[in-house]
């Protein structure tokens, strides 16, 4: 140990570190106090177990974020992944749990193998895991040793942050875990390998070839659609909430692969801006994505299950998580004039001035990337309007979300916080954009100074010169204002009219039942028929027959096949399995073979001795 | 003298070889200790040690008196069956015995090709009793002989040491002592153990565990 703590470990307390600490620190708080309320109905012991696991999750996560030694920083990643691990684990009576669990641990182990190699590289260069030491060295690396370990730091940090195809484990471990912890889990600890990225590329290793950009880029792209088409499909809230997870994050990663592209062009300013785009994204999902995780607690503790299916008229029931819910999803969808709208918008912007500035293949590139995000924004939209339509809207679906009980108070403080920031964010984005401008200007190293991407209090502007602007008071108060007159228009013309007529014939249509609604999976089957090469859809039907001409029942089965589980996860399994059925032949359980072994071992080394 | 005791601890090896019944293995693991305890006796009066003295003497209280002792005490105890069980018969064992030595020799006489005679006659020895130590552990069945089989390894080790490096410190020497006492107690309770558990000490049908 003190070999490898040669050095005295400090904490960082630079803006880059402090934006993290600042991220967790908005999504703990509420969190913390939603817990509260969320874990009343477990017995007493299992209440201070959540809420140490709570603690130390949090203190490993900010240990994350301010270590400046990289030995120490692989200590607080493990004890990150491991309280995460036992977090998931909460209900551990339940089966889908401990699976829910095991695909985690395991994931976030391979990752931290790559971490762990990566570090050992840094080592052999630098003698020291100091990051100042590792930056000095980096400096005289050669341009072969820095590719591997940005290949080994982007697969360790990408486990963590759920880039496809390495995300298989979000939407098993995030629906397992409390809900408050699947908001923290969602909203800040994917976060923390997006400062991994930062932290050892951008200011560690320096971001100074272009194709890591480029191939993050792609990634993030990837990431986005599959993520999204994937969430559109799913009817379990907290695994479509995740799935999410993985679309934003792709998001993030566009303003990060762009900012490290730029840097290694050398355009400064669009440096700058994209990674503001891609922190100003990161700091609005934990805001967004932690309410929608909270909200999806109070759903579950108010029905007793996460199935879309099942819910339905829950805004009568809950309106106040509805409400709240329905602010996190506008903010989701990146619907002006909330803050997600407003990280979407630079992010696009950052492309579109991306692709003026490079000619040929960078064109085409970020012409590509505006079209993904764009696509991306779209889908997004469409989810959550099945997220929140199906659960809150139209009639009960079944019992469960017709016996829906309130949430207690501390539950609401906690997602009443977090969406007075979404708020707070969306229209005091000038505010927030100078003060991501000058913790940009530190992690690139770029003098910020003289970059100003804001007109007045009101107005962000990424590129003044070519007239950009934009306002979201404006757009707010726009909004409103047809929204009041369209509003008080359709009241004043429509509503007034108080008899309402039936018509005598109407086909049926007089009676509608909770059976006769629109289901979650009827409004992904447009999104299933176009995305069938890739969702791959099967669908089973059986009709038992009572005679010959007479159907008794009849049953329907839809669902999509997960391509990443079946053609590469399942493959790569099975050969491990394989392998491991082959050696096992070796364990006859006999003791004397056993002592054979060794006693063979040591003789093929007396004989073979000087070979070694 | 050395030569002949050095045959006596090999001739005692071979007898462990052939032994079939649980008395015979542990009186022959008894010759064995004391010989290995007279050389280091005689070694300590020729060298005038006192640190070789007492290791001697431990030697003899340990190996000889006391481990001989709790095994035929515990084979008393659980009244087992006094065959060892054999895998190899009592005449192919001879064999791998001999040809144990016989590549001990050859070994020797690779890897210390400047050696003396006793040198490399001692090397031998001390070989072929670990070789012969590790073949009583695989190819017999009860779990006794598995603890015997360990401490004629150790025996063997004894005596390689000795000769690589003039023996051990002392103090590494007595606490080998006291770990081959306390392996041989914990070991004997696990015999103990398993035989009342199972009603036998046949190794070879303890294979439940396997993954």
């Amino acid at each position: 140990m003190a070999y490898f703590l040669d050095s005295p470990i400090s904490f960082l307390h630079d803006p880059l570190s402090l934006f993290f600490l600042a991220v967790i620190a908005v999504v703990a708080l509420p969190a913390f106090v939603y817990s509260i309320g969320y874990l009343e109905r477990y017995p007493r012991s299992k209440r201070i177990e959540g809420h140490i696991l709570f603690a130390a999750f949090v203190l490993s996560m900010a240990a994350v974020v301010t270590l400046d030694h990289a030995f120490a920083f692989l200590v607080a990643w493990e004890i990150m992944s491991l309280t995460s691990y036992f977090l998931v684990l909460f209900e551990r009576e339940n089966e889908l749990s401990i699976q829910a669990a095991t695909i985690y641990v395991i994931m976030t182990h391979a990752g931290t193998a790559f971490l762990i190699a990566a570090f050992l590289m840094f080592y052999r260069f630098a003698g020291s895991f100091d990051f100042q030491a590792i930056k000095i060295a980096c400096q005289t690396m050669p341009a072969q040793t820095k590719n591997i370990i940005f290949i080994f730091l982007l697969i360790g940090f990408g486990t963590k942050a759920g880039i496809v195809p390495l995300h298989i484990w979000l939407p098993y471990a995030h629906p397992q875990a409390p809900s408050h912890i699947s908001s923290l889990m969602s909203g800040v600890m994917i976060k923390t390998a997006v400062y991994g990225i930062l932290r050892f590329i951008i200011t560690i290793l320096g971001a100074d070839t272009t194709w890591w950009g480029i191939l993050i880029m792609i990634l993030a792209a990837i990431s986005c659609l599959v993520g999204i088409i994937y969430a559109l499909m799913e009817n379990n809230i907290k695994k479509l909430l995740a799935y999410s997870s993985i679309e934003n994050m792709g998001i993030i990663l566009f303003g990060v692969g762009a900012c490290m592209f730029f840097l290694s062009k050398g355009w400064t300013m669009l440096a700058v801006l994209s990674l503001i785009a891609g922190l100003y994204h990161l700091i609005n999902h934990a805001i967004f994505k932690g309410l929608l995780f909270l909200g999806s607690g109070s759903i579950y503790h108010a029905t007793g299950t996460l199935n879309i299916e099942k819910q339905g008229g829950l805004i009568h029931r809950m309106p106040y998580t509805a409400g709240t819910f329905l602010v996190g999803s506008v903010a989701i969808a990146g619907l002006p004039p909330l803050n997600g709208f407003l990280s979407e918008w630079l992010t696009f912007q950052t492309f579109f001035l991306g692709a003026t500035q490079g000619n040929g293949g960078i064109k085409v590139l970020f012409g590509l990337c505006a079209a993904i995000l764009a696509l991306t924004s779209g889908l997004a939209a469409a989810c959550f309007v099945k997220a929140f339509g199906i659960t809150f809207l139209g009639l009960p679906r079944s019992k469960h979300s017709q016996d829906a009980k309130k949430s207690p108070a501390a539950m609401k403080l906690g997602m009443l916080f977090l969406s007075i920031l979404i708020f707070v964010f969306s229209f005091g984005a000038c505010f927030i954009i100078r003060k991501l401008t000058s913790i940009c200007g530190h992690i690139t190293g770029i003098n910020t100074d003289a970059m100003n991407f804001t007109v007045n209090n009101l107005t962000v502007t990424p590129w003044a010169s070519k007239g950009i602007y934009l306002s979201t008071p404006a757009i707010a108060a726009v909004l409103s204002t047809i929204m009041l007159v369209a509003g008080s228009a359709i009241y004043f013309i429509l509503c007034r009219r108080k008899n309402i007529i039936y018509n005598t014939w109407d086909c049926g249509y007089y009676k509608l039942g909770a059976r006769n609604e629109y289901t979650a999976t009827a409004y992904s089957k447009p999104f299933r028929i176009l995305f069938s090469f890739f969702l791959l859809p099967h669908r089973r039907t059986k009709k038992i027959w009572e005679s010959f001409y007479h159907v008794k029942s009849f049953s329907y089965e839809t669902g999509t096949t997960s391509i990443f589980k079946k053609y590469a996860y399942k493959p790569f399994l099975n050969a491990i399995f394989g392998s491991a059925e082959l050696i096992k032949r070796m364990q006859a359980g006999s003791i004397h073979i056993y002592i054979g072994y060794i006693f063979i071992t040591i003789i093929l080394l007396l004989i073979f001795k000087d070979r070694f | 003298m050395q030569f002949s005791i050095l045959f006596a601890i090999l001739a005692s090896t071979y007898m462990m070889a052939i032994a079939k019944r649980l008395p015979t293995l542990i009186q022959s693991f008894r010759y064995q200790s004391f010989f290995l305890s007279l050389a280091t006796f005689l070694a300590a009066r020729h060298e005038n040690s006192v640190e070789l003295l007492c290791v001697s003497i431990l030697l003899f209280l340990l190996k000889v008196i006391a481990i001989p002792h709790l095994l035929l005490r515990i084979v008393r105890r659980i009244k087992a069956n006094e065959n060892i069980g054999l895998f190899i018969n009592t005449q192919l064992s001879l064999v791998c015995a001999l040809v144990f030595t016989y590549v001990s020799w050859a070994f020797s006489r690779q890897t210390l090709p400047a050696a003396g005679e006793t040198q490399s006659f001692m090397f031998t020895v001390a070989l072929s009793v670990i070789l012969t130590g590790g073949f009583l552990m695989i190819f017999r069945m009860k779990a006794l002989t598995q603890i015997i089989g360990l401490l004629v390894m150790e025996n063997g080790a004894f005596l390689l040491a000795a000769l690589v490096s003039g023996g051990m410190p002392f103090f590494v020497e007595i606490s080998i002592f006291f770990d081959v006492l306390i392996s041989m107690i914990i070991l004997g309770i696990f015999v103990y153990k398993i035989n009342k558990l199972f009603t036998h000490i046949d190794v070879h049908k303890l294979t439940e565990l396997k993954g």
